[in-house]
């Protein structure tokens, strides 16, 4: 392998590496804007200079492909005079206003100005302004703030395939916006926030309701559909604040779509079931735990009812469910269902040509390798239906005389069920899942569960007890 | 064992010492100024540095706190909660502002920590109440105190 030396240190690389990765690998940062390892290279803010030997000038690292043999640093005056230039120019006209933005925390143009910058501004004239467009639901653009990186340009152009940002003017009146001042229609256009290196492109949703120190992460896996794009789990207490994806080169890339990053409302939604529930005339009636475990227990103890599975469960769940089945209820079936009109991986595919994928459920593949057989008609011979299921799987409308709920269910999804016990969301609980490719990732807790929920797996254990003794609640 | 003492005639006879002290006494009543005032008659000005009860400045009627959340993230004793909002006339501000009081411990960091100069710790120091009581925002925003 080639080799070259950054700050003293010998690295290898493979031919077409530019210096920042190759750097990052020698445990060296340089600082950079405009440069993200996902989208093409463009070398317009002046951020990354480095000093290479036998070269005049100072270079862009996030251009310049490192060759055998290259002398590269990182840190010599000349490369500090540059990058703090570099950051003297972005700041002229940057108004002062990490205070009240929602980047701050985690803002690259906040970092590289403490770490590479002056703390002393010269001007004294005023800064510009701008008038800002609706962005949409998604997106709030201040453009003030922007450092006219054109990541997002280049977000849009190469990642979501949709040519909707664009510079118009020039020099200083630059202005990065959307295409005769539109809102966004792109159904990724959450990323355009992540990969923003300013505050110039925030959440809406995420507006104002916390500073992104105060939040605790927690890794795992989306669940909107069987992709699983990696993603962090952001919360603090037990409320979640935003979810925002993680690289992962073989599954999402650096990105994730609308829809799963918006997904983890539904946890929260003042309208989800948190407490075991039967329905009685006109509307639903709160019941105990004991109750609801006796309850079903006197329905389906002895019988044979039909178990139908969401493919939103994790494998660990699943792999429950069957045992306990093959224990209590030997020749019941069981059977998964989660998107409507798509029973197998055969029909699954991708939905875009970006990430999304048509099963609008994470663990259909896992469901079929566990041998679940999948819904295929409505109508159910049993009596007693039971349905288990974490709030992704869309349930038909079936013909039973009753159904059982176990799970995740807002109440406007509820108007099937006669009785329902509340489960754990994804957020709630840890588990593995099968994606389309066939790779497991893992779920993991982020938060408690809200109310009285409990997971499957008591669920189960408290069916298969003789007398159900119901402890506190975790 | 206690070592024991053999006080002479008259040191065991405490009547110098009795006037000995005494004396002490009368002096310091006759002819010392004074050190105690006459509360709350009587106040004593304490410096401008001292820290005591809260408030938040205003300019103009428009309180100066945007809403950073720097306050209760260096507050050591997790004491301040903010709601921010957004309104016609700011960007952000505290739709809540509020100060568990009982668990403050004055050290003042809140202040130093502002970057728009909006809470203050003034030099009102008779905060005793009958009950556990919070500073809501609308408390907090009326101007206490000799900072100005
Ligand atoms: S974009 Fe960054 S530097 Fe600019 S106001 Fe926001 S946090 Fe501060
Ligand atoms: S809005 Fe953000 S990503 Fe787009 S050019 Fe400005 S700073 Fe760069
Ligand atoms: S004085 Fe100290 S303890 Fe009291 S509110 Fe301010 S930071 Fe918190
Ligand atoms: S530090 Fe100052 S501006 Fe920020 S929230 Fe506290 S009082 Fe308001
Ligand atoms: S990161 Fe290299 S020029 Fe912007």
């Amino acid at each position: 392998m080639p080799k070259c030396m950054i700050d003293g240190k010998e690295v290898e690389f493979t031919a077409g590496e530019n210096l920042v990765k190759v750097a990052k690998r020698a445990g060296v940062e340089i600082p950079v804007f405009c440069y993200h390892p996902g989208l093409s290279v463009v070398a317009q803010c002046r951020m990354c200079y480095v000093e290479v030997e036998k070269m005049p000038k100072l270079q862009t690292a996030c251009s310049t492909m490192a060759t055998e043999g290259m002398v590269v640093k990182t840190n010599s005056e000349n490369v500090k005079k540059g990058r703090a230039g570099t950051m003297e120019f972005l700041l002229l006209n940057h108004p002062l206003d990490c205070p009240i933005c929602d980047k701050a925390g985690e803002c690259d143009l906040q970092d590289n100005s403490y770490g590479y910058g002056s703390a002393y501004m010269r001007g004294s004239e005023e800064r510009r302004t701008y008038v800002d467009v609706n962005m949409g639901p998604v997106i709030q653009k201040n453009m003030n703030r922007c450092i006219h990186c054109t990541r997002c340009i280049r977000f849009g152009d190469e990642i979501a395939g949709i040519h909707e940002m664009v510079a118009i003017k020039r020099g200083n009146d630059i202005d990065i916006t959307t295409i005769d001042g539109k809102t966004l229609q792109t159904e990724y256009a959450g990323n355009y926030s992540d990969i923003c290196p300013t505050g110039s492109l925030t959440l809406k949703d995420f507006r104002f309701k916390k500073r992104a120190w105060m939040l605790k992460k927690t890794t795992t896996v989306c669940e909107g559909c069987s992709k699983g794009c990696n993603m962090e789990i952001q919360h603090e207490g037990d409320v979640i604040y935003r979810c925002v994806p993680l690289e992962n080169l073989d599954v999402n890339r650096y990105w994730m779509c609308d829809e799963g990053r918006f997904n983890y409302q539904h946890t929260q939604d003042p309208t989800r079931i948190i407490e075991p529930k039967v329905k009685a005339e006109g509307g639903w009636k709160t019941i105990s735990w004991e109750d609801g475990i006796l309850g079903i227990k006197e329905e389906i103890d002895g019988q044979k009812p039909t178990f139908l599975v969401g493919s939103d469960l994790t494998q660990e769940e699943l792999t429950h469910i069957k045992e306990y089945i093959a224990l209590q209820h030997p020749g019941a079936t069981i059977q998964h269902f989660g998107t409507p009109g798509l029973t197998s991986t055969q029909q699954d595919g991708a939905l875009d040509q970006i990430l999304r994928m048509k099963s609008k459920t994470s663990n259909l593949n896992g469901a079929e390798k566990l041998g679940i057989a999948p819904l295929m008609n409505d109508t159910i011979k049993a009596d007693t239906v039971v349905v288990m299921s974490a709030g992704r799987a869309k349930l038909p409308k079936i013909n039973a005389k009753r159904v059982i709920a176990v799970g995740v269910y807002l109440e406007g999804d509820a108007s099937q069920f006669d009785m329902i016990l509340p489960g754990l969301a994804f957020s709630e609980k840890d588990g593995t899942i099968v994606n389309h490719q066939g790779i497991e990732q893992k779920l993991k807790r982020a938060v408690l569960p809200r109310g009285k929920c409990k997971s499957l797996s008591e669920v189960l254990m408290l069916l298969t007890n003789k007398k159900a003794r119901v402890g506190a609640n975790p | 064992m206690l070592a024991q003492r053999k006080p002479g005639i008259l040191n065991r006879f405490y009547l110098i010492e009795i006037v000995r002290g005494l004396w002490i006494t009368l002096r310091n009543f006759l002819f010392h100024e004074k050190v105690t005032l006459q509360f709350p008659e009587q106040r004593r000005d304490y410096s401008p540095r001292y820290r005591g009860q809260h408030y938040i400045k205003t300019v103009n009627e428009v309180e100066n706190c945007t809403a950073c959340m720097l306050c209760p993230t260096v507050c050591p004793a997790e004491c301040i909660h903010i709601v921010a909002g957004e309104r016609e006339d700011k960007e952000k501000y505290p739709i809540k502002f509020e100060i568990d009081i009982l668990r403050c411990c004055f050290c003042g960091m809140c202040e130093e920590a502002c970057p728009k100069d909006a809470i203050k710790l003034s030099n009102i120091y008779e905060m005793s109440q009958e009950h556990r009581e919070v500073y809501t925002k609308d408390f907090l925003l009326e101007q206490r105190g000799n900072k100005k």
